[in-house]
């Protein structure tokens, strides 16, 4: 089966410090990722007639507006918060293979000065639903993730160090990044010593709060053969709700299967239903990081090791830059900057456009993945070969 | 050892918390202020919902039947640091627990643990429930079983 659209195009403002982007608007900074997007897929705005968007997405008016797009056609958001992220490239896809629009933009962007994530289950309102979570203390992701980890060690003996292990092949490959917020180099002391937020995980297992815009300029394979960049062709794409996970983390509810994973077991399924998926054939895979326990779990859910087992596959180096498979080059958002996964996306293109700052010698096939939350869970498969 | 010797976790002052509640949820919160903890089981298929709404997500009925809970025991559970206005002083901790009942299949509620020694806590715990008084409602905490006795 050959891909019916290719990305051709990656514009990303600098990654920074959560507030550091100010006094640009979040607008400002979507703006300058969409330029440098379409020029480096050697087009201009006025060939732009599609946009996506994911959790909750951004004013397509304001964007039409602000740039000067003479018309766009198709205008998508992707559910699911982080976890809708690798929809943005499904809709594209879509939008191509219907003759909808012929050139499609996948917009994310953050800044954090104003909303903290972290902060985010605390600034609710009241409701029937969530006065539970008041009740607790439950006030952000992490800590609802934290009790998905610890029921995960208590069922399958999972340790920290493995955990441990996560935050320091990513620091390792974050390195020699110049676009990375921590490069310090960690030890599994340094990790050990790093005070506990959310018991059992510590600061260093909840990734960083960055500003920044990206953008995906993708197209049909046909077309993106005569532009300028190696094309990289969305092989798969799947996005998936299911009661199983539910409302997600934050509900708590999930099935007892469900409640150890990260939600993504459906995805994972669904991608070898339509493309024959098969974790075998990835080469690099970024997953997203925004709490370290939330990578094993998606190792499993994903087939790169057996349920459970996660703890000790990430302790043999299996996902370090020299391992079985390379988890995260970039250094994700645990040490790179977390732009809601978007940052995911563009290590997935430079390693299959074979420009990558720690190439992985002859890529083909890249894992992306939208992050655990509430559903509509994503993925998508990339290649460089159509 | 995670934490300081002894330490153990506070219990929240709810005095000023108002529960907003609905026609689905009202009856758990009634029982609640008789201190009974009940939950909502399907009156068509015997599928238990929570939080409690207006469909069985298995039959699609509206109908519910309310049932008490058996034994409580700890499903998972975190442990919070939280600081107060003076930054230099120790923290205080917070455990939220997910909390799972006998009789009650595949229902997890969401809720608070006081009192607790933090470094002997263990998932499968049994546990008490400490009715605890909100603004307009009481409030469903709970503390470590053995202790109580
Ligand atoms: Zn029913």
């Amino acid at each position: 089966m050959t891909s019916p659209a290719a990305i051709v195009g990656v514009g990303a403002t600098p990654y920074y410090f959560r507030g550091t982007s100010l006094p640009q608007t979040v607008y400002e900074l979507i703006g300058k990722a969409v330029l440098m997007g379409v020029e480096d897929a050697g087009l201009g705005v006025d060939d732009v007639d599609g946009l996506t968007f994911f959790a909750y997405g951004f004013d397509t008016a304001t964007i039409v507006e602000m740039l000067g797009m003479p018309q766009v056609t198709f205008a998508h958001v992707v559910g699911g918060y982080g976890a809708g992220m690798a929809g943005v490239l499904d809709l594209a896809a879509m939008a191509i293979e219907t003759g909808r629009a012929k050139t499609v933009v996948c917009i994310g962007a953050g800044q954090q000065s104003a909303n903290r994530y972290g902060q985010a289950l605390g600034r609710l309102p009241s409701t029937p639903d969530n006065i539970f979570h008041q009740i607790a203390g439950l006030g952000g992701p992490g800590q609802a993730m934290a009790l998905l980890t610890q029921r995960h060690m208590h069922k399958f003996g999972t340790r920290r160090e493995a955990f441990g292990e996560i935050v320091i092949a990513s620091r390792a490959a974050a390195f020699n990044r110049e676009t990375a917020i921590r490069r310090k180099h960690l030890t599994m002391d340094d990790y050990m010593a790093s005070p506990m937020l959310a018991d059992p995980m510590c600061r260093l297992d909840f990734c960083l709060e960055t500003d920044g815009a990206l953008a995906f300029v993708v197209t049909s394979a046909e077309r993106a053969r005569d532009l300028k960049q190696k094309p990289v062709y969305i092989s798969a794409t799947a996005q998936v709700a299911n009661r199983d996970w539910g409302r997600g983390f934050f509900w708590l509810g999930q099935s007892d299967e469900a409640f150890t994973s990260a939600g993504a077991a459906g995805v994972a399924e669904r991608l070898r239903q339509t493309s024959g998926y098969d974790p075998k054939d990835i080469d690099v895979a970024c997953i997203y990081d925004h709490f370290s326990p939330m990578v094993l779990m998606q190792l499993e859910d994903y087939g790169f090791c057996k349920k459970g087992e996660g703890g000790p596959f990430v302790q043999s180096g299996a996902i370090k830059l020299d391992g079985s498979i390379p988890i995260n080059p970039h250094g994700g958002h645990l040490s790179e900057g977390y732009v809601t996964g978007m940052t995911h996306m563009r290590e997935a293109v430079e390693q299959l456009r074979g420009q990558a700052v720690n190439q992985i010698a002859g890529a083909k096939r890249a894992l992306v993945t939208g992050g655990p939350a509430p559903h509509p869970l994503t993925a998508a498969v990339l290649s460089n070969e159509p | 050892m995670t934490y300081p010797n002894g330490a153990r976790s506070f219990t929240p002052d709810f005095a000023q918390l108002i529960v907003a509640m609905d026609q689905w949820s009202e009856p758990y919160w009634q029982a609640v202020g008789e201190h009974r903890l009940q939950f909502p089981r399907c009156g068509k298929c015997g599928t238990f919902r929570w939080p409690a709404g207006p469909f069985c997500y298995k039959c699609r009925s509206q109908e519910v039947e309310w049932v008490t809970a058996g034994q409580a025991r700890i499903y998972s559970y975190t442990v919070l640091p939280v600081m107060g206005p003076d930054k230099d002083a120790p923290p205080q901790w917070r455990v939220p627990v997910v909390v799972e009942f006998d009789g009650i299949p595949d229902v997890r509620l969401v809720s608070v643990l006081v009192g607790a020694p933090l470094d002997a806590l263990a998932i499968g715990d049994m546990l008490e429930p400490e009715w605890l008084a909100a603004e307009n409602a009481t409030v469903p905490g709970f503390r470590l079983a053995e202790e109580k006795a």
